[in-house]
């Protein structure tokens, strides 16, 4: 036998690893494609344009936080995050809000005809945002709620609403049914199930749909742009519109530094809500 | 307290009957138990009492109330269940006060129920603690603690030992008559475990097929069971049963491995089955083993030793004789080998004889002794 002979043993324990060395290598081929324009746009907010323009893909040789303090001062920013946070916070309390009673009586009751009307919900989540915003104007219009604060809010609420039912009614189906049998069984009534029980339990869903619901509204831009005027009442995305103007036209720095501060709140409401939305609350409830 | 009457109670589902003609009588204060196999209704029929599950037809009523259509919460009972469904997030002492909130009971009241049902299932030191933090035992006695607490009518549980271990199951089984004993509330209690059945019940309620088989006390059912369902369902190792013919004066079979001589007292029982088919039933401890060179007798069946399982206090022996298998309960002292053909008597006086098609017992032990 020559040296140079593979181990049998050793070919097998590489056969057996070859599939983990491949998904590895896959993943990080993925994450490279979806991290590498993010460290781009982060490298580009901390160059000034002259440096991205010699050396757009190159690392960053005398980082600046200049772009940030011009971008925040030229749009006021602070104005379009707090708008953003006042339609993505009410907006996805509302959806939620909406939500929870229809998604507990269509996990946990027997109401006639339940699977049309969830049916029928679910057509809400396939309509495409141009087709509703005809008949939205013309409501928000006949209320006097264009170009309001209100208004914005309770379109987001409404619309995102069939998601929110799809959530918690997926979530609440999860919820071993003993455990509401057994509130019935103690004397509470569908109302106190629901409130005592159903609602607590539903804790990490709600917060899921709520965290989704957040971000598509934080990145929502048309029914920002029509049914607003007001550079006071724009939320962060229409705000940047003016990042699109002819005096931005070759500023590359600026833009970036707006997406990396417009996209900060998200990345740390994730944070900061990934531990409840991975884990459950249920373990102790029933055996298992 | 209270007593429970079924009377022609049925459950369907879109028009598919799962339980019919459901008449059972519990009297106040008895521990009864619902025992069969999976899906022979017993768990539904725990439910219909509860309110969980609608009645499709026929009466229940819970003391002198038909509640027949009234919610859970108005029929005076509590309930523990199979999977402890205990709230997680609350704690324990939440748990057990959940329905006497519910029900706005006043705060001092409250407390003091609370403290003495936690003493006497012991989990006095685990109140503030979240479900999940305790033991399956533990979950088990908060699940009690929580139906114990509000002194119901009726107690309902479905099956509350089968997730614990068998050396606890053992306790709580004697920790659940007990208390029984000492409140003497009346409680309707499911299992699919025949043993359980048997030495927790003072009534045992037969199901197979959504229909109720026998309703008597444990003893009856053992020693007199109304048909081969309950006959080989009740007792392990389980009743053998040998498919016979019955020409008159003995069973036997057409290829003569088996050939019993019925004695004089079962002939008259046994008068409109001659030329038909007729099982016999025999408990495994009602067989014992001859010497070796025994001569046959009109009792005795010459089996096959095939398998022996040496359980210290008694030995099972796996028995063949042509078609025919058979279990026999002997005394630990029995030295069978495997492959010996040995004779075995049959205690006669013990043995069942069902119909050979219907499985109904031909003995009519109402005109007995």
């Amino acid at each position: 036998m020559s040296d140079m002979a593979i181990n049998p043993a050793g070919r097998g324990r590489l056969l057996a690893v070859l599939p983990k060395l491949a998904a590895t290598a896959l993943m990080l081929v993925l994450a490279a494609v979806w991290l590498g324009p993010l460290l781009l746009i982060v490298m580009t907010s901390i160059k000034s344009n002259a440096e991205f323009l010699a050396g757009p893909f190159a690392l960053p040789k005398s980082p600046t936080i200049q772009p940030y303090i011009d971008v925040w001062f030229g749009l006021g920013f602070g104005t379009l995050l707090r708008n953003s946070l006042i339609y993505a916070t009410a907006g996805s309390a509302l959806a939620v809000t909406l939500a929870l009673v229809p998604a507990f009586a269509l996990s946990r009751m027997n109401v006639p005809g339940r699977k049309w009307i969830f049916g029928l919900l679910l057509t809400g989540l396939m309509l495409p945002q141009q087709t509703v915003l005809i008949p939205l104007y013309d409501t928000l219009r006949t209320f006097h709620l264009l170009d309001t604060k209100i208004g914005l809010i309770i379109v987001h609420g409404v619309y995102g609403m069939p998601l929110q039912v799809l959530i918690l009614r997926g979530f609440m189906t999860t919820i071993p049914p003993e455990i509401e049998k057994a509130a019935y069984v103690e004397g509470a009534t569908d109302f106190q199930v629901f409130w005592k029980v159903i609602l607590p339990l539903s804790v990490p869903g709600i917060l899921v749909g709520y965290t989704l619901n957040f971000i598509a509204i934080w990145k929502e831009f048309v029914f920002g742009l029509v049914f607003l005027n007001s550079e006071d009442n724009f939320p962060v995305t229409v705000g940047m519109l003016k990042l699109n103007s002819d005096r931005y036209l070759a500023v590359f720095n600026l833009p970036a530094a707006g997406l990396v501060i417009s996209q900060l709140p998200i990345v740390i409401l994730f944070i900061l809500t990934y531990r409840q939305i991975s884990g459950g609350n249920l373990s102790g409830a029933v055996k298992g | 307290m209270a007593e429970v009457s079924l009377k022609d109670v049925e459950k369907r589902y879109a028009m598919v009957p799962v339980l019919s003609g459901l008449n059972l009588d519990i009297q106040d204060g008895e521990f009864t138990v619902l025992v069969g196999p999976s899906g022979c209704g017993k768990t539904t029929t725990l439910n219909m009492i509860a309110g969980l599950e609608s009645i499709t037809g026929g009466t229940l009523r819970i003391g002198a109330r038909d509640v027949t259509t009234l919610p859970p919460k108005d029929r005076d009972i509590a309930m523990v269940f199979q999977s402890y469904a205990l709230f997680p997030h609350m704690t324990v002492r939440d748990n057990i006060a959940f329905g006497m909130k519910i029900r706005k009971a006043p705060k001092a009241d409250m407390d003091a129920q609370i403290r003495q049902v936690a003493q006497r299932l012991r989990i006095d030191d685990l109140l503030d603690r979240l479900p999940k933090a305790l033991s399956g035992g533990q979950r088990q006695r908060v699940a009690l603690g929580r139906a114990l607490v509000r002194r119901p009518g009726v107690f309902l549980m479905d099956e509350p030992l089968s997730n614990l271990d068998a050396k606890m199951r053992i306790e709580a089984r004697s920790f659940l008559t007990k208390m029984h004993q000492e409140i003497g509330t009346t409680t309707v209690y499911v299992t699919h475990d025949q043993a359980e059945a048997m030495t927790m019940g003072s009534k045992i309620v037969v199901m197979y097929g959504g229909k109720i088989q026998q309703a008597a006390a444990p003893l009856e059912v053992y020693n007199r069971p109304a048909n081969q369902f309950v006959a080989g369902f009740i007792g392990s190792p389980a009743m053998n049963f040998l498919s016979l013919l019955y020409d008159g004066n003995s069973l036997l079979d057409k290829a003569g491995a088996v050939r019993i001589a019925v004695p004089q007292n079962r002939r008259a029982a046994l008068a409109g089955h001659k030329g038909k088919k007729v099982t016999l039933g025999v408990r495994p401890e009602h067989f014992s083993i001859l010497p070796p060179g025994a001569v046959p007798e009109p009792d005795s069946i010459a089996f096959d030793v095939d398998v022996i399982q040496h359980l210290g206090h008694e030995v099972l022996l796996d028995l063949s004789a042509g078609d025919h298998r058979c279990i026999a309960r002997l005394p630990p002292s029995d030295r069978s080998k495997v492959g010996e053909n040995r004779l075995f008597s049959i205690d006669m006086d013990h043995v069942h004889y069902f119909d050979g098609d219907s499985g109904t017992n031909l003995i009519d032990y109402s005109r007995q002794q």
